[in-house]
């Protein structure tokens, strides 16, 4: 009994240790900027992968399939239908939809009404995303975990204009450090598992997969000349990638290691911003990185004093111990 | 806790479920004769999150629901365990007079035809197979609406194929492998003739 009290104990001091709210303030700011650079990389053609009618692909075909699946899935035809109410046009209603995901992410940015910019975004980001899931991929999914998880967080934080407003406002930092166990667990899932699924294709031991992501349109940045001259590091660089993330759950929580391993996955993602034109995607995982492990890893961050609210100090390995 | 952890099994068993899938294809390091257990291994987690016909409509949609709004409905396979030759669409304008031009679905920025590309890789797999005319007969549509005059418009689907870095030194260049072509006839509006 007493060793089950002991591993219980345990669990909830790595589940809630008391935490700044640093990585929360990252989190609220970075994914502002990040939803505003999606919204502004798609700007010129948010209509044409939106519409109902006119467009690329009407919106009406990924809604009719979300639907299938649940229809309490956000989606845009919702709002166009409530604004067809008020008689406002399809297109007005998809401009006031990019409009407003646009301010509510400088509300982000800014900190103001940081609990309802968080859902707004949350809910506008993903009823755009799913409205045009044939044109999503794996940046949407990554943006989404962010939001949700801001949205639940123990909103606003120190640095936000809603805390100047309001001083006097308690913060919860057991739950502070809940949810950046949650956003630390589940940046490891993430790297797990597709580690693993890389390792699992021959084509990232010998280097081809590396080759052919790298020559495939439309992320062939480099020309292919350039790139068969390093043609040896391939198998290496293609080896490195997947140890990386396989590595990552493991060696991002160990004292001496947690260091390097966070740098070289930051370093992996700007490579492959820079190398593969998926900008948007290295920004998210950069974003979520620095938020999981940066404060305390990579900068110092100051012991967070027992305030009360948290009952239970931390007895796990943690960034911050 | 108890959001913890319901959280994170729906998080491993919707990752784990997509490995198997990946495994149950083959073209993975495990031999091919395991390619029944993984595909027996994928279909227990879709039992697990309640995917399955036989489950209860509520529940089934109720998880449906969560994983999506958490954006956790999908695995972390970014180009695993392979990488797949991309795949392209070209469309083949024909007009009264004779002339042809060709097309391919445009946008106006890098990240739109990031994401254009992506619908391609999509429709390009087998899953898509229902889906697909209908999707390039829109995007066949979105190419009339700005070359009105034109009175058929084929549609060629096929798939980039490129060389590894040891062809590429040997002069092979990547070439296109066809895979559909559908013919939309504009003049009268009239039904699509699938040549596949």
């Amino acid at each position: 009994m007493r060793r089950i009290e002991f591993w219980k104990q345990r669990l909830i001091g790595f589940l809630f240790p008391p935490e700044s709210d640093n990585w929360l303030a990252l989190l609220r700011f970075g994914l502002g900027l990040q939803v505003i650079l999606y919204s502004l990389s798609i700007r010129k053609d948010w209509a044409c992968l939106l519409a109902g009618k006119g467009g690329l692909i009407s919106r009406n075909l990924s809604e009719t399939v979300i639907a299938l699946e649940s229809s309490l899935i956000p989606r845009v035809g919702w709002i166009v239908a409530l604004g067809g109410h008020f008689g406002l046009s399809e297109e007005s209603i998809l401009s006031i939809i990019w409009y407003s995901l646009v301010t509510a992410c400088c509300l982000l940015l800014l900190g103001l009404f940081s609990r309802a910019a968080a859902i707004a975004t949350w809910f506008l980001h993903l009823a755009a995303v799913k409205s045009a899931d044939l044109f999503s991929y794996g940046m949407d999914n990554l943006t989404t975990i962010g939001l949700f998880y801001l949205m639940l967080s123990p909103l606003p934080d120190r640095r936000s204009l809603d805390w100047q407003r309001r001083k006097s406002r308690p913060q919860h930092r057991d739950l502070l450090g809940f949810w950046r166990r949650v956003l630390q667990t589940q940046m490891c899932l993430i790297y797990f598992f597709s580690g693993i699924a890389k390792c699992l294709g021959p084509g990232w031991w010998n280097g081809i997969n590396l080759w052919r992501a790298l020559t495939r349109p439309p992320f062939d940045l480099i020309s292919a000349d350039t790139l068969v001259r390093f043609k040896y590091l391939l198998p290496i660089a293609g080896v490195a990638v997947w140890t990386l993330e396989i590595g990552y759950p493991f060696f991002v929580w160990h004292r001496r290691l947690r260091r390097p391993w966070l740098i070289a996955v930051l370093l992996m993602h700007v490579g492959i911003g820079i190398t593969m034109g998926m900008y948007l995607f290295a920004s998210i995982m950069i974003v979520l990185n620095l938020a999981a492990f940066g404060p305390g890893i990579l900068w110092h961050q100051r012991q967070v004093a027992d305030d009360g609210t948290a009952a239970r100090k931390s007895l796990a390995p943690s960034p911050n111990n | 806790m108890a959001f913890f952890a319901a959280h994170f099994f729906f998080v491993g068993v919707v990752s784990c479920r997509e490995l198997f899938w990946f495994l149950s294809q083959g073209r993975t390091i495990f031999p091919h004769s395991f390619n029944s257990y993984w595909a027996k291994a994928e279909d227990l987690g879709s039992s697990i999150l309640l995917q399955n016909p036989g489950a209860p409509t509520t529940l089934r949609k109720s998880v449906t629901t969560y994983v999506h709004l958490a954006g956790v409905e999908s695995g972390y396979g970014f180009f695993a365990p392979n990488v797949p030759g991309t795949c392209k669409l070209v469309f083949e304008l024909h007009y009264p007079d004779g002339r042809t031009e060709s097309r391919v679905p445009g946008v106006s920025s890098n990240a739109s035809g990031l994401r254009v590309a992506t619908l391609l890789d999509k429709i390009g797999r087998p899953e898509y197979d229902s889906l697909r005319e209908v999707i390039i007969k829109m995007l066949a549509s979105a190419v009339r609406r700005e070359h009105s005059d034109a009175t058929m418009i084929r549609a060629v689907f096929g798939v980039v194929m490129l060389p590894t870095a040891e062809e590429f030194q040997h002069g092979v260049r990547e070439s296109s492998e066809f895979l559909y072509s559908y013919d939309f006839d504009f003049q009268p509006v009239g039904p699509k003739q699938p040549n596949p």
